[in-house]
């Protein structure tokens, strides 16, 4: 309905009625020094640590360093704006973020301003950024899963929601692409499972960002998602604050008794950005010149990933932060530290990538630690010993390679590894439904493959598909419903195998 | 002035602070250190030329300050500590020092308009109740306040101007 003007009178009148007009007190320091993003206030003596205080121009700025006399800020906004001899004033309050219904489907910046010109978004709450954690009692066990519609992770490095599994690789081997699917695949699931997605870009290029938006929007995963983007251009204080708005988006969804996927992309700029404040506020520099406290950056940003106990409402936040490897060194600072937070890690190799290994998950290096309790029984029953198998297959095909006769058992491993490698990899952007994906590992695990060539591996999974949604849609969707492999479920995938057996025509 | 500079300074003021033991003494004292370090400035760099020694920087010191032997002791501490740099800094601070023994608080009052001395002696009385100081304050002028008056004093500032009164209003009805 549209507004009477007569409304927008009475309105502005009531306001003018009820002004406040009593004195406005407000303490006050003066800037020092102003550069590099920091500033230096001398006064405030009561302002209190992570406090917000306004510089005035539209500037706020966050007080970090309480020296004995002087307090260094960090600048939420441009550093030209503020001069020396300003005067800075306290808020009283914390950084917090506006949150509500309206911000699904918009991309925000860490203040929670709209970047994608759609107009204002209407907030219901104020949530600060930084938040204790939830305690033991307010969680429970990881025991629901995730899927990420990608079958070499659903498989054996399974996802719980409340889980937090790092992504972690060099440059260019598809540590976004994974995430990216992960969010697409939610639109296969049931509206009541699906997981509200925020993708959190930390110092990235704005045309990958946008790439990013555009993708998502494409496949239409921006009607559940939530994209908070500090790009590379933007002061090392917003990308420092990125990834809390983010979980702070996510937190309030989550006491509503949803469940938040959130992607943190990537958490080594974060490292950096933090890095390159934490120096520049004259903080004494440890290892690779990261602040003492780089890794309680981290960790109290991924203890923020949990699973509510059912008194809170049963919601949760799932993490994926990736960190980006330089030349294969899991052992450098962040990525150790990342690594002995989460609850596993996703390994991608370059080298994997470069052969046509895509996704590039490195088998014997990535883990789930709490994913597989959370697994969905029919994939457990399928996908159980993938992992051992797929292990063993690539330590005797590095024997192999030698030429040495092998016996029979090891040349049937061999046979079944191949086999299996092959069918582990997937486009990206074409997520498969949990029914799906328990179909096609059986086939490989069951040795329906066995005699199919490498080559038609592919081939096969695809027309198998085809097949099963044209011919076969009522034995899918058992599959997509079904918790358990029953002995029944398994008869009719034994039948629906056996079938299409006589309609595949190898080549 | 780095951490460590404040420190000494705030340190050395103390100390000189400590030496009276009333209001009238700290007053005296605090006047002959200012005069102290007016006289110095006039005997230049001199006193921090390397190729003096210590010696023969206090002989300088004696000499000029004949009239005031508290500061001349006072700054040869200083000249042995190598802190003489601190002496400007330290002269403001036993000045803060003096007024809290007198109960003193500077205020900075900015206005848009003149005010006349009735309205500055009420201004000084409001704050002086507010903090429960007297108030020793210095008037500023700046139009763009538009009316009203702001006053700086204790690391608050009291904004009473119409441009803060009309901003606030503007925020609260475009909210």
């Amino acid at each position: 309905m549209a507004i009477r003007p007569e409304e927008i009178t009475k309105i502005i009148k009531e306001k003018i009625e009820h002004f406040d007009t009593s004195l406005d007190v407000s303490e006050v320091g003066t800037v020092i020094q102003v550069g590099d993003g920091i500033a230096r206030v001398y006064g405030l003596s009561n302002v209190k640590a992570s406090e917000l205080v306004d510089f005035g121009h539209g500037v706020k700025g966050m007080a970090l360093n309480l020296e004995y006399d002087n307090v260094g800020c960090v600048l939420m906004g441009a550093d030209t704006l503020v001069h020396e001899g300003d005067t800075v004033k306290r808020t009283g309050e914390v950084i917090s973020i506006p949150v509500g219904k309206g911000v699904i489907g918009r991309v925000v910046d860490p203040l929670g301003k709209p970047l994608d010109g759609k107009g204002e978004i209407a907030p219901e709450k104020n949530m600060p950024l930084d938040i204790v954690a939830p305690g033991i009692i307010d969680r429970q066990p990881v025991k629901q899963p995730l899927q990420t519609g990608i079958k070499a992770i659903d498989s054996m490095v399974p996802i719980g929601k409340g889980q937090r599994e790092l992504i972690i690789g060099d440059r260019q081997t598809g540590k976004t692409a994974i995430a990216i699917d992960a969010i697409i695949n939610q639109k296969n699931i049931p509206e009541n499972e699906r997981c509200i997605c925020i993708y959190v870009a930390v110092g990235q290029k704005q045309s990958t960002v946008a790439q990013v938006v555009k993708t998502l929007t494409d496949f239409g995963a921006m009607d559940y998602t939530i994209v908070v983007s500090a790009t590379a251009s933007d002061p090392a204080s917003m990308l420092y604050i990125a990834p809390y708005a983010g979980c702070a988006i996510g937190e309030y969804f989550m006491w509503q008794g949803k469940d938040i996927l959130i992607v943190y992309d990537d958490l080594s700029k974060h490292a950096q950005a933090y890095r390159e404040m934490s120096l520049l506020l004259r903080r004494p520099p440890g290892r690779e010149a990261y602040p003492g406290d780089v890794f309680y950056l981290h960790s109290r940003l991924l203890e923020r990933a949990c699973k509510l106990s059912k008194e809170n409402g049963g919601g949760s936040i799932t993490a994926l932060p990736i960190i980006e490897t330089q030349a294969n060194d899991v052992s450098a600072y962040i990525p150790t530290n990342v690594i002995s937070i989460t609850d596993g890690q996703i390994y991608l190799e370059s080298n994997l990538f470069l052969s046509g290994i895509k996704p590039a998950v490195n088998v014997g290096l990535s883990v789930s630690r709490v994913g597989g309790s959370a697994q969905r029984k029919t994939m457990r029953k399928v996908a159980g010993t993938l992992r051992i198998d797929l292990s063993q297959y690539q330590e005797l095909a590095g024997f192999a390679q030698f030429g040495s006769e092998l016996d029979k058992e090891s040349q049937r491993q061999i046979a079944r590894g191949k086999r299996m490698t092959e069918l582990l990899k997937q486009n990206q952007y074409a997520p498969l439904k949990v029914g799906e994906e328990v179909l096609v590992l059986y086939a490989g695990t069951h040795g329906y493959l066995d005699d199919i060539e490498v080559t038609d591996v592919l081939r096969y999974e695809k027309e198998l598909l085809a097949y099963m949604h044209a011919q076969k849609q009522d034995t899918l969707d058992v599959l997509n419903t079904a918790t358990e492999l029953t002995q029944e479920v398994e008869n009719k995938i034994k039948s629906v195998l056996d079938e299409f057996k006589t309609v595949f025509k190898p080549a | 002035m780095n951490s460590q500079n404040r420190i000494a300074t705030v340190r050395y003021a103390a100390a000189y602070d400590a030496l009276s033991q009333n209001i009238e003494q700290a007053e005296k004292n605090a006047q002959e250190l200012t005069t102290a370090t007016k006289v110095l400035e006039q005997v230049g760099s001199a006193l921090q030329n390397p190729r003096l020694s210590g010696v023969q920087k206090k002989l300088i010191l004696n000499e000029t300050l004949k009239e005031l032997p508290q500061a001349a002791a006072f700054i040869g501490v200083l000249i042995d500590a190598k802190r003489l740099n601190l002496l400007g800094a330290i002269c403001e601070q036993v000045q803060t020092l003096l007024d809290d023994r007198k109960g003193i608080s500077r205020a900075i009052v900015t206005t848009a308009r003149i005010l006349n001395a009735v309205q500055k002696q009420t201004a000084k009385e409001s704050l002086s109740i507010r903090y429960g100081k007297t108030i020793e304050a210095s008037f500023e002028l700046d139009p763009a306040l538009l009316g009203g008056l702001t006053a700086r004093c204790n690391g608050e500032l009291l904004d009473g101007s119409l441009k803060t009164r009309l901003e606030k209003l503007r925020q609260q009805i475009t909210k």
